[in-house]
């Protein structure tokens, strides 16, 4: 276990230095960068200004200073905020953090619960309308059931607030801080756990069925337990074990950031602040945010595969 | 199956990601900048519906206040706008964004401003003298001018700020350093303690000198103050990363004071009692960061102003709303078509008339924007003082025209309709934005330009920078772009001298171009600029196509409240009342 423990770490090492240098080459090779979109300076000044930030340097010059700062922990300066890459962060990925966090407790808790039932009671009418619905759900997209939320919730009948994390100009604090925060998260979260629960459902669906099919149930019902007492202890338990893996892959997407869902909701979250980056070409910030994601996803597959080897002993390590 | 989930979830994440980056690049002309030349304060129009077949013309009061929202009901002394995404960098000259300067034209004031019209005003300047040789500026100090810390602002914080930003490792946009003060180049190089161009002569005046004439200058260099005592206080040159870490707390001379910064979130003020022309009237405003639509925020009364396109559909409803006031504006730019000059067929001026000609630009810029654009003929917008129609050709849409005039250049009509001179057939290669305009662009001028028997063939990119790195390689015939808000006349014709413009070389225009700069008479200008938009309007080095009108709608309780098509709202923001 602990040779292959230090085995992966070496992996990670590797993939994360190979990673980087894939960002950073992807970033380079994109056309124009910081200086180029301002319209309003003269090619001396644009020359000038590359100087000054570096811009105008070898790739792999550029590319050994930003690593030699990374080993640093210096992550680099955001050119278009003009703050310190990780106090951008630091700012930024709480907000989506929170929305993330609660968003995928509800997605798993409803997909399981959904799932399983309609795997039980397979083409039963629930099962059916479960089906349709996930389908439904799957095919609007994420921004029109954000809008028409938006629209009969908050603007038609003023029941939630239409965006943002707290009431503008609040001064809120503590309880009613939190209360104003919850109020705000509503909208948003129905939208990200709608929008994440249908496959999660589908999954555990055919997981359970695949299950239910198993001889030891089959045995199990022959020895004459109960149907809840098959259906949780016996069943249940198996069909989670490969949906184990899942949650170290939700690690990236815990702090990732919805695009979408936070332009919409005007959550201020690294989702937006990453898309702001993109279209001025604040290199720094988009590299930063990019390496931070891919060691995210590493540490996310090893939690997984140690959490598999802890849920199902046959897997050797 | 799990990495295909992720993979999937990225190629989404990038096209979606395009798309919203388009809309950000609409706001933006929404949301920096505005007018209100005709606006006044609607006194007296309160029953006249201003909207015509043109749209909107003058302000237009609410119909009933009583619908207003209770959230809005309820701010006694709270202003509230959008603004896209102010990001914290609030000191002038040093921050990247332009939403970062709609926060500090509130923090700050500057030496001198502008009118409605573009005319230099009195700021914390409050007169000022330009040597009969153009080269040297005087400013005099309006007396007792205070900071927003309370310390005195005299003629040396002036000084300091110049030469700051003669320092050789400042990266921010100002042209102070392009202005070529006298001994600016040997601070910059660290041969000289100081600027020699610039003296401090009381501690209420100061002056300048250039070394060459140049118009702008007046202007320019009468931007916004930084106080010495705290923005120089760890000065030493070359080394200014200090001023990063003053961002957030800044200390300004402007109506409003910073109050607090939520990233994100929101940026408020707080009246500045020091403000010279008096604390403002409402106590608290707030930029409230509003990435999306910002619709939804005026409807339930938790934002109190936003920018809008003109549209009939966006006019008709904000009108419903009832306690909207709606204020149209002209925004001064313009937008254009820039023909490559390198390649052969262009460099004919009568190819050139003739493609504007054949261009049926009131079907694409006006009627399909349901009215929110108005036909562009010269390189200035209608708000600009050097505005003018006199002697303006205005190319309105006439294909026999056009066909004539290649038919005399010598562009006869092949077998396949396309015309070909010397075995070269006329085609274009456009590129322009993936944007909805963009989209009927292309439609209607495939159409008019096979009419002329020329073909278009068009690309679009989703990402500015993507579009600006093919025009700079060249490969291209047409390009789509409109300019960024233009100060000064020459912002709109600077790219005709400078060889911005490739292939373009028009000593007329040069000429003309150094005359409007060598001066500061207003009328002597407008003469000049005169003269030299018809040059241009002859020569069309571009097609110039729109200027955008927008709308700006506000609830009804603010009074006084005018946009400068120049300084946006913080030139009258201290008036501003809620009733």
């Amino acid at each position: 276990m602990s040779s292959y423990l230090l085995r992966r770490l070496l992996y990670m090492v590797l993939i994360l230095a190979a990673a980087s240098l894939f960002i950073f080459a992807l970033y380079a090779l994109m056309p124009g960068d910081f200086v180029s979109g301002n319209l309003r300076l003269s090619a001396e000044r644009k020359a000038e200004l590359r100087e000054i930030f570096g811009l105008n340097k070898p790739l792999l010059e550029r590319y050994g200073t930003w690593m030699n700062q990374a080993l640093h922990g210096n992550f680099g300066f955001s050119l278009a905020q003009q703050k310190p890459v990780v106090t951008l962060f630091n700012e930024y990925v709480w907000n989506s953090f929170l929305l993330a966090i609660v968003s995928t407790f509800f997605t798993w808790l409803i997909a399981v619960i959904i799932g399983v039932i309609s795997a039980y009671k397979q083409y039963s009418i629930f099962d059916t309308l479960v089906m349709i619905f996930i389908f439904a759900a799957m095919s609007i997209p994420s921004f029109f059931i954000g809008l028409f939320l938006i629209k009969v919730l908050a603007v038609d009948l003023k029941w939630l607030p239409p965006g943002g994390m707290t009431t503008t100009g609040s001064n809120a604090t503590g309880i009613a801080y939190i209360r104003e925060v919850l109020d705000h998260m509503i909208l948003p979260v129905v939208v990200m756990t709608l929008l994440g629960v249908d496959s999660l459902t589908r999954y555990f669906r055919s997981n359970m069925l695949d299950v239910i099919r198993q001889e030891y149930i089959r045995t199990a019902r022959a020895k004459g337990l109960k149907e809840r007492v098959i259906l949780y202890r016996h069943a249940l338990r198996n069909a989670l074990l490969p949906a184990i893996t899942l949650v170290g892959f939700e690690l990236p997407g815990l702090f990732g950031g919805s695009l979408i869902i936070e332009k919409i909701f005007n959550w201020p979250g690294i989702g937006q602040l990453y898309m702001q980056s993109f279209t001025v070409r604040d290199y720094p910030l988009l590299m930063g945010f990019t390496m931070f994601i891919a060691i995210l996803t590493v540490i996310g597959t090893l939690i997984s595969d140690m959490l598999y080897r802890v849920a199902d002993p046959r897997i050797k390590l | 199956m799990n990495k295909k989930l992720i993979f999937s979830f990225l190629a989404f994440s990038i096209t979606s990601s395009l798309f919203l980056a388009a809309c950000t690049n609409q706001n933006d002309a929404v949301t920096t900048s505005g007018e209100a030349a005709s606006a006044g304060n609607g006194a007296g129009v309160a029953q006249e519906t201003p909207l015509s077949e043109q749209g909107l013309t003058k302000l237009q009061l609410a119909r009933d206040i009583t619908k207003l929202p209770e959230q809005a009901k309820k701010r006694t002394d709270t202003i509230i706008v959008g603004l896209t995404d102010p990001s914290g960098a609030f000191t002038p000259y040093f921050h990247q964004s332009g939403y970062d300067g709609n926060v500090s034209s509130i923090l700050y004031a500057s030496l001198v401003t502008v009118d409605d019209k573009g005319m230099p005003i009195p700021d914390l300047a409050e007169k000022w003298e330009v040597s009969d040789d153009q080269l040297t500026y005087t400013y005099h100090l309006r007396k007792d001018l205070t900071f927003s810390d309370g310390s005195p602002l005299t003629a040396d914080d002036v000084a300091f700020t110049w030469t700051l930003l003669h320092d050789k490792v400042y990266d921010g946009g100002s042209l102070i350093p392009e202005l070529h003060i006298k001994g600016g180049q040997a601070y910059k190089e660290g041969k000289a303690e100081s600027i020699e161009g610039i003296k401090v002569i009381d501690p209420q005046t100061v002056s300048v000198t250039l070394e060459k004439p140049n118009a702008t200058a007046l202007t320019t260099l009468g931007g916004e103050i930084l106080s010495k005592a705290y923005y120089g206080k760890d000065y030493a040159f070359g080394e200014l990363d200090y001023i990063k870490k003053l961002h957030e707390n800044p200390v300004g001379t402007g109506p409003y004071k910073l109050e607090k910064f939520l990233p994100g979130q929101e940026v408020r003020f707080v009246a500045n009692e020091y403000y010279y022309q008096g604390k403002p009237k409402v106590e608290h405003f707030i930029y409230k960061t509003t990435e999306g639509d910002t619709l939804q925020f005026i409807e339930t009364g938790e934002q109190d102003f936003g920018g809008f396109s003109a549209t009939k559909e966006n006019i008709d409803k904000l009108t419903g709303l009832g306690f909207l006031d709606l204020l149209p504006y002209t925004a001064n730019n313009y937008g254009y078509i820039q023909f490559n000059l390198e390649y052969a067929p262009l460099k004919d001026k009568a190819v050139r008339q003739a493609l504007t000609y054949g261009l049926d630009r009131k079907t694409i810029y006006v009627d399909t924007s349901q009215g929110a654009a108005q036909i562009a003929n010269i390189p200035a917008s209608p708000v600009s003082w050097s505005y003018t129609e006199e002697g303006i050709n205005t190319y309105d849409y006439d294909p026999e025209k056009a066909n004539q005039l290649l038919e005399d250049a010598g562009w006869i009509k092949g077998a396949d309709g396309i015309r070909e001179k010397d075995g070269q057939k006329l085609t274009l290669h456009f590129i322009g934005s993936k944007s909805k305009a963009t989209d009927v662009f292309i439609a209607v001028a495939k159409e008019n330009y096979a009419a002329i028997g020329v073909k278009l063939e068009a690309e679009q990119f989703a990402d500015f920078n993507a579009q600006i790195a093919k025009f700079e390689s060249g490969d291209f015939d047409l390009v789509s772009f409109s300019t960024p808000i233009l100060t000064d006349p020459s912002d709109g014709v600077v790219a005709f001298v400078n060889g911005e413009v490739k292939g373009y070389d028009n000593p007329k225009v040069k000429e003309l171009y150094e005359k409007g700069l060598a001066t500061s008479e207003i009328e002597e200008r407008k003469a000049i600029y005169k003269e030299l938009y018809q040059v241009i309007n002859d020569d069309l080095p571009y097609i110039f196509t729109s200027y955008k009108k927008s709308l700006y709608a506000f609830n009804g309780r603010i009074e006084n409240l005018t946009v400068s098509p120049f300084r946006g709202i913080s030139a009258n923001i201290h008036n501003w009342e809620l009733k």
